[in-house]
């Protein structure tokens, strides 16, 4: 307006820019800066909340796998095996049974 | 209507680039995202402001495109410009605001300024004037007072606002023509009493 007064100019209007700053003006900034940055601090804290509510919950998914897996390993831990295998030891071995124990492998030997 | 006095800002914050500041940000220092927040908070809120015309919503977006800019700063390009980047997204954020709200606020119409009563003084014509350019720009497509506002008020060029608005620079152009002639003759009272 100031250099050319048509709306044609390609050039930005001084007055017209003037008029809408003061008719746009923000309130106080300090406050609004103020309450951003806290805005932006909570944010921050929050998302580093959901960062270690996410951490917690595969610590305790993997504490669960880990008790489950370290169940089964004990129970096929090699004492355990053994005391299994006892009572099978102990058929085989026993004179009674003994002769048809030997017949079944015999059998399955020849077989092969 | 008046100019809030702004706050001297410290030299060593002028001479950092916005680029600067944004990877500062990226890499956790918070103060960097509080200059960057105090360069630009007053065009963001203008423009917010621009888009919703009740001043609470306006910084209510402000805030929260802000945050999102925040939240997005990895997205942003550092080979351009941050400003119309960061215009984008209170642009977007704005005009969210106003599709969600339906109904819109405005501040009614002081009747005497409406009228164009008696005006005491040039302050109380200062305010008439912001009151009227601010019905007027409500008047607007929402795209043509984004348009007008970053260009005459921000300093923004056209290519600048095509990014902002994805759209050509042609329409900007023609967003801004159509916006000055709608704004312009209210300025025509206040310039004869200057």
């Amino acid at each position: 307006m100031t250099q050319d007064n048509t709306p044609f100019d390609h050039r930005p209007d001084p007055l017209l820019g003037s008029a809408l700053r003061q008719a746009l003006a923000p309130g106080d900034e300090s406050a609004f800066v103020a309450e951003l940055m806290g805005s932006a601090e909570r944010a921050g804290a929050a998302s580093w909340d959901a960062v270690l509510a996410r951490w917690a919950r595969v610590g305790v998914a993997a504490a669960v796998i880990i008790v489950f897996v370290a169940g089964y390993v004990m129970r096929r831990s090699p004492a355990t095996a053994a005391s299994r295998l006892a009572p099978v030891a102990d058929a085989l071995l026993t004179p009674a049974a003994q002769g048809a124990e030997l017949d079944v492998v015999l059998t399955s030997v020849m077989d092969d | 209507m008046t100019c809030d006095p702004q706050p001297p800002v410290p030299a060593a914050r002028i001479a950092e680039t916005d680029g600067q500041l944004v990877a500062r940000t990226l890499g956790g220092d918070r103060a960097a995202f509080g200059f960057l927040v105090e360069r630009y908070a007053a065009s963001v809120r203008r423009v917010a402001l621009a888009v919703l015309g009740d001043p609470d919503d306006a910084d209510d977006t402000a805030q929260d495109a802000l945050l999102a800019a925040l939240t997005n700063l990895r997205q942003y390009d550092a080979a351009r410009p941050f400003g119309p980047w960061l215009m984008r997204v209170v642009a977007n954020a704005a005009t969210d605001r106003r599709r969600r709200r339906r109904v819109r606020h405005t501040e009614p119409l002081d009747p005497r300024l409406a009228a164009g009563g008696v005006a005491p003084d040039a302050e109380t014509q200062r305010r008439a004037l912001g009151q009227r350019l601010r019905e007027a720009l409500a008047q607007l497509p929402e795209r043509r007072r984004i348009a007008v506002v970053l260009f005459d008020v921000e300093g923004y060029s056209h290519a600048e606002i095509a990014h902002v608005l994805g759209i050509p620079e042609g329409t900007v152009r023609s967003e801004v023509f159509h916006a000055r002639r709608a704004l312009r003759p209210l300025l025509q009272d206040w310039k004869e009493h200057e």
